[in-house]
């Protein structure tokens, strides 16, 4: 008995025996580049969802016919080698690529694209919302085998800042997995039918995801044949700490998830490179502007002069930048607002008195997603600046589907919600129309903002083909906008990843969500 | 007995159906609209509404409950909002993870607290119970996120032992699916490596699982031993000059088992719920992350789905525990 105690402890201490330290995966010669990213895939269909870890596999995925790239993001042709457009901004013509084919060797033809775009909008999900409004699939017209031409309903001089995020699927594959008439809705699933630089291999849904290089790559490589990776695997891992172990031991050669502390910590660790990007991420504390105290004008604005800015930017250890207009700073069109109120006390009493509430003497609710902790401690700083002027604040924290669902409507929406917001375009219309009425009811229109000459504005900038006429427009916008102080202006918080210093290519484009990361250039420089 | 069997089974069913019931409603009340969370940030009214249609969240709350009951006893119990997936599919593939952890879990426990309890009972007052003692507090008063990450801190980056998450190393298959435990399923198809790798990263996960169940079968293992120990037939049997390992191995053991056997039948169905802060701190793929993941996405059919999963299970254990009480005290079979 005793001699089988000892074998087994024996064995068992055998087989915990220190693991090597953790090379790189490798398929052949090739190296396997690991990404630990906090959030799931569930679904890579490029026309029924999107966040930031399901864009970073279609964007690895597909093709599309332009893409943003760099910082300030630029749109560049991609599939498209050249476009143009009417001067109403109506009709927009693209001319394809001639070598560009799909996985299964199909070309990528102007049938291709028309399918794809037409396939968008009837599914009625995931990017639909972008065009749908102006464009109809009736409208869509093949003008040769490489010649594709949008015909608008009305004009839209934005339509370009969203090609890059209508990836195109290949109809031969699509439509040889319909079930049931539903565009290969089941299939796209977890398969994919593109043309990007990566192909799926394993796909283990709330463990890994790994993709393999598409070895002829119509685009070629930018970190050259030789250096390209023989793939990457996105693995989940949920918890910051987790992740930091995971790039310590070099489990993960790039992180997206550590605490801003971690970031801080890890980034004097010999091996380890932190990237620090201001973003397009905007932090806001919206008020109520139809119902409540908060729609006193006065009120909102002895708000926004009580509080202390750089306490928004300490929240984040320095890696923010404090916001100078309604639009973030890497926005086409921005421009310095220099009325946006900065910390004054004395101004801040000056507009209380004007407000219906002169004394304070009254409550306010302010509502952040539970478990963000940096929203948590800005909601500690505004109850500790409007004591001052006898205002008690009530931080509470709510899970985000609820936050949602309570800011959606006037009569429900709290005095003041924190709100992270991330356009996905980089014309100004994606910003400007957060404060349009017809946002109403979406989370980033929590204010319920309304003034008729702003909503006057944005619609006509839209519809103006050249950017000379629309520069103006925005500029005023945005200076209406701060006037009528429908929020707090806050911070951008910088997007950070953590990776081991042998990884090359990393390249940050602020119009990426946060996390995203393009891994077409990525490469692993070492032996 | 197959009256006994069949009552239990009745009320195996009404217990279940009522746990349904009370989730459905739960679910149905909270706030949130998970429509609007899949659509996107972004998606217009009508999106929404194409999304609420597909997933019949467009019905009233009878509807869907008719609906969902119906699908239960067909064996469908819905598509998730968020996978697009069926629930049935989903749990079939997360929930031999969650098994294989807590049946690895539960070995420990008992594997540990069985022995160590037996020991503090026999030697009361000594240093050895007075460590166990302590060993058994803190195993409760831990938080389970806190003692893994402590766990993955020090034996998978300071000494690099272990690994830090997942159940294989990332660039190895899972072996062929026989039983989907990976443990069983390497041995079965001779993959000596895959079952090197499968054990050392259920090592961590499986003791941080394991550590308030150990501690709870321990102190209740003692406090039985301990009464047992003054009986009058260990006093004979003491009398009698039989071995002091036998009586209390076997004759001992066996009586103080009883109150064990429950609170490890408790404890199993505590450790498939609970399973969720050391899956979220392992990324263990199983149930446990599933549901979370699911419930932060208002996404209610994959949570209901597991509800009724554990609760099966739970009821079921102790089902089987009520049987082998009949077996280890025959006193309860005439009954």
């Amino acid at each position: 008995m005793k001699k089988i105690v000892m074998l087994g402890l024996a064995a068992a201490l055998l087989s915990t025996a220190a693991l090597p330290a953790a090379a790189f995966e490798r398929v052949g010669d090739r190296k396997v580049i690991v990404f630990g990213g906090r959030q799931q895939v569930p679904v890579i269909d490029p026309h029924v969802r999107y966040d930031w870890s399901i864009r970073m596999m279609q964007q690895s995925l597909y093709d599309a016919m332009a893409k943003y790239n760099g910082n300030p993001a630029k749109i560049e042709p991609w599939l498209a080698q050249k476009w143009e457009s009417s001067p109403d901004a109506k009709t927009w013509t693209f001319h394809l690529v001639k070598n560009a084919k799909f996985h299964n060797g199909d070309p990528v033809d102007a049938e291709a694209v028309r399918y794809s775009f037409e396939r968008g909008l009837k599914l009625n999900k995931g990017v639909a919302w972008m065009l749908k409004d102006v464009l109809d699939p009736s409208g869509i017209e093949v003008v040769d085998a490489h010649t594709v031409r949008f015909n608008l309903k009305s004009s839209y001089a934005p339509f370009i800042s969203w090609i890059p995020w209508w990836y195109i699927v290949n109809p031969k594959q699509v439509k040889a997995n319909e079930v049931d008439g539903d565009y290969g809705q089941k299939w796209l699933t977890e398969n994919a039918a593109g043309s990007g630089p990566f192909k799926t291999k394993r796909w283990e849904q709330n463990v890994l995801y790994e993709l393999v290089a598409a070895d002829d790559y119509w685009k070629g490589w930018p970190q050259g044949e030789k250096n390209r990776p023989a793939g990457i695997i996105y693995k989940i891992i949920r918890e910051p700490a987790a992740q930091k172990a995971a790039l310590q031991r070099g489990e993960a050669d790039i992180v997206e998830g550590l605490t801003p502390d971690d970031y801080d910590q890890i980034k004097s660790t010999k091996g380890i490179v932190v990237q620090s990007h201001a973003g397009m991420t905007t932090f806001g504390i919206k008020f109520n502007t139809q119902t409540g105290p908060t729609k006193d004008i006065n009120l909102r604005k002895a708000i926004a002069y009580a509080v202390d800015y750089d306490s928004f930017v300490k929240v984040y250890n320095g890696a923010a930048i404090l916001e100078t207009s309604p639009f973030p700073q890497g926005m086409q069109g921005h421009v310095d607002v220099p009325e946006r109120p900065k910390q004054d006390l004395a101004k801040a009493k000056e507009y209380l008195a004007k407000s219906a509430y002169p004394n304070g003497g009254i409550e306010l609710d302010y509502y952040h997603v539970a478990g963000l902790e940096e929203a948590r401690r800005i909601g500690l700083v505004l109850l500790d600046n409007l004591s001052k002027l006898n205002i008690k604040v009530n931080v509470t924290p709510e899970q985000w589907p609820n936050m949602v669902a309570k800011g959606s409507k006037p009569d429900t929406a709290p005095n003041m919600t924190s709100v992270y917001v991330t356009p996905i375009s980089t014309d100004p219309d994606a910003v400007a129309y957060q404060y349009h009425r017809n946002a109403w009811g979406q989370y980033f229109a929590m204010s319920h903002y309304d003034n008729a000459d702003v909503n006057a504005l944005i619609d006509k900038a839209r519809t103006l083909g050249k950017w000379e006429e629309r520069a103006p427009l925005y500029a005023e916008i945005q200076k209406k906008i701060v006037a009528d102080q429908p929020e707090v202006f806050g911070m951008i918080q910088n997007r950070r990843w953590a990776h081991r210093d042998y990884l090359k290519g990393f390249a940050f484009s602020p119009v990426r969500f946060t996390g995203e990361v393009d891994l077409y250039p990525l490469w692993i420089d070492a032996k | 007995m197959v009256l006994f069997v069949g009552k239990r089974l009745v009320l195996f069913g009404f217990m279940l159906l009522g746990l349904l019931t009370i989730m459905f409603l739960i679910t149905n009340v909270a706030p949130g609209d998970p429509a609007k969370l899949m659509a996107g940030q972004n998606a217009t009214q009508d999106m929404v509404e194409t999304i609420r249609r597909e997933y019949g969240l467009d019905k009233s709350l009878p509807e869907q409950y008719a609906v969902y009951i119906g699908g239960v006893l067909r064996g469908d119990l819905g598509r998730s909002i968020v996978s697009t997936k069926p629930v049935v599919e989903e749990l079939l593939r997360y929930f031999p993870a969650t098994f294989e952890l807590v049946l690895v879990a539960m070995g420990l426990g008992i594997l540990i607290g069985v022995p160590f309890g037996m020991l503090s009972a026999v030697y009361r007052d000594s240093w050895i119970d007075h460590a166990t003692r302590i060993f058994s507090v803190s195993g409760v008063a831990l938080p389970a996120f806190w003692f893994g990450l402590l766990l993955q801190l020090y034996f998978a980056v300071h000494l690099e032992w272990l690994p830090v998450s997942g159940r294989l190393e990332l660039i190895t298959p899972p072996p062929e699916p026989l039983t989907r435990l990976y443990l069983i399923d390497s041995l079965l198809r001779g993959e000596f490596d895959t079952f090197r790798e499968a054990f050392q990263h259920i090592i961590l996960p499986a003791l941080v699982l394991s550590f308030p169940c150990l501690a709870s079968i321990l102190r209740v293992n003692r406090a039985e031993m301990l009464e047992v120990l003054q009986s009058d037939y260990i006093v004979a049997a003491r009398a009698n000059g039989i071995p002091a390992f036998r009586i209390i191995t076997v004759y001992a053991l066996k009586n103080a088992m009883l109150p064990t056997l429950a609170i490890i039948g408790l404890r199993f169905g505590w450790m498939l719920g609970s399973t969720v802060l050391v899956e979220t701190v392992f990324d263990w793929p199983g149930i446990g992350l599933y549901a979370v993941q699911s419930a932060l996405y208002s996404d209610f059919k994959p949570v209901l789905g597991v509800t009724l999963l554990i609760g099966f299970c739970f009821i079921f254990i102790n089902f089987l525990i009520d049987l082998a009480y009949g077996w280890l005290d025959p006193r309860l079979r005439t009954q």
